[in-house]
């Protein structure tokens, strides 16, 4: 092995990947706090102090529930609720989304036109149901599309604009009419 | 480059023939002698080298599963993260000031103030259109690899806009796709 560089070994953490000094700029430096306090103390010095102060508050506060119930529920509850927030990679907490369903008209050949209805399937409506009822309804053709940003929208011949609340508010009593709205020259219009 | 890369976008994948086997061990070993003693190691010759064709002309060298270089149309071959922190002095340093990791670490190619101003440091043999590592200042590792667009005194000179693009940096796509077998090398090694 002689004259040969050794590969230098990285500590990667364990949560976010990173090698341990990234952590901080992570995705989520908290969830790392953790871990690196166990394992690479001796990079964030200041880590290691807050937690020492956290732990006796803990010891104290452990020793007054023991009587109470054993150590294992404490961990477990206090993790639960963490899990609810959703990030993406760019450590932006993503937003819930808002459920609404959308109606536009979009027209092809001058006089002729497509009614397209997104965020059916937010309220629990199966999509190629609702199709199917949409076009014996009106009586054209409708089917589920791929639409941009690889969500699914229902497309119907003609323009049903109007009709379609009622319809829809009709058929699937869980959708309010406050939460339909149209599109009308890239603007939304609520349709109540 | 890198920011969204997943398995999914590896168009092909094949096993190369001895003789583009060779080339590309050839050209690996000109560009950084100083990994000539442990390419053997690293990509051996009897072990099966496979290259990765992703989109945007973009190829992956892997062995074992493991990526190890990669490069865009015929350009230069330029290592992974994790291997270049295991060999951090293959590469010429590039250093940015604090205040740049964390724009870096979300993609942001770097701009010359970064690398000018007193907590960055810049190689004056760095010439443009090379490969070059992103270290930054405080941390031992490197965080992302780079392809100047200007040489190190014109980055000085014209201290303005963009003086190197980011190729690969920590946390993005191929980051991430290599987590696994990370893991699982990280296992072995905590075997020894």
């Amino acid at each position: 092995m002689a004259g040969k560089p050794q590969p230098v070994r990285v500590l990667y953490c364990a949560v976010c990947s990173l090698p341990a000094e990234y952590c901080e700029f992570g995705p989520d430096f908290e969830k790392c706090k953790p871990w690196l306090i166990q394992n690479a103390p001796d990079l964030y010095p200041d880590l290691v102090k807050e937690a020492n102060a956290k732990e006796t508050d803990k010891v104290a506060n452990q020793l007054q529930s023991t009587g109470i119930s054993s150590g294992g529920g404490d961990g477990a509850a206090s993790s639960a609720p963490k899990e609810e927030v959703k990030r993406l990679p760019g450590g932006k907490i993503k937003k819930k989304e808002k459920q609404e369903v959308t109606i536009e008209k979009v027209t092809r050949n001058k006089r002729k036109s497509i009614t397209t209805v997104k965020g059916l399937e937010l309220f629990g409506v199966k999509l190629s149901d609702a199709s199917k009822k949409l076009g014996k309804k009106f009586a054209t053709g409708a089917s589920v599309v791929k639409g941009p940003t690889e969500k699914d929208q229902i497309d119907v011949q003609g323009d049903i604009a109007y009709d379609i609340v009622e319809f829809i508010t009709d058929t699937w009593p869980d959708v309010p009419e406050a939460a339909i709205f149209f599109i009308e020259d890239g603007r939304k219009v609520p349709a109540a | 480059m890198f920011k969204k890369f997943s398995t999914e976008e590896v168009s092909a994948q094949n096993q190369v023939k001895a003789s583009v086997q060779r080339k590309i061990r050839q050209s690996i070993a000109d560009e950084y002698p100083g990994l000539e003693q442990v390419l053997e190691d690293l990509i051996p010759k009897k072990s099966p080298l496979i290259v990765a064709k992703c989109q945007n002309h973009l190829n992956l060298v892997v062995v074992n599963n493991v990526p190890l270089f990669f490069n865009i149309r015929d350009g230069p071959y330029m290592p992974t993260l994790r291997l270049l922190h295991q060999y951090p002095d293959i590469m010429k340093k590039l250093q940015v000031d604090r205040g740049a990791i964390r724009f870096v670490l979300s993609g942001a190619n770097i701009m010359c103030p970064g690398l000018t101003s007193p907590g960055g440091s810049l190689d004056d043999e760095v010439g443009a259109e090379t490969p070059v590592a992103i270290m930054a200042e405080g941390k031992q590792h490197a965080l992302a690899i780079g392809f100047t667009k200007m040489s190190a005194k014109e980055i000085r000179d014209i201290n303005k806009g963009i003086g190197v693009d980011n190729m690969h940096y920590l946390n993005d796509g191929l980051w991430k796709s290599g987590y696994i077998v990370a893991l699982a090398t990280s296992l072995s090694f905590a075997a020894y």
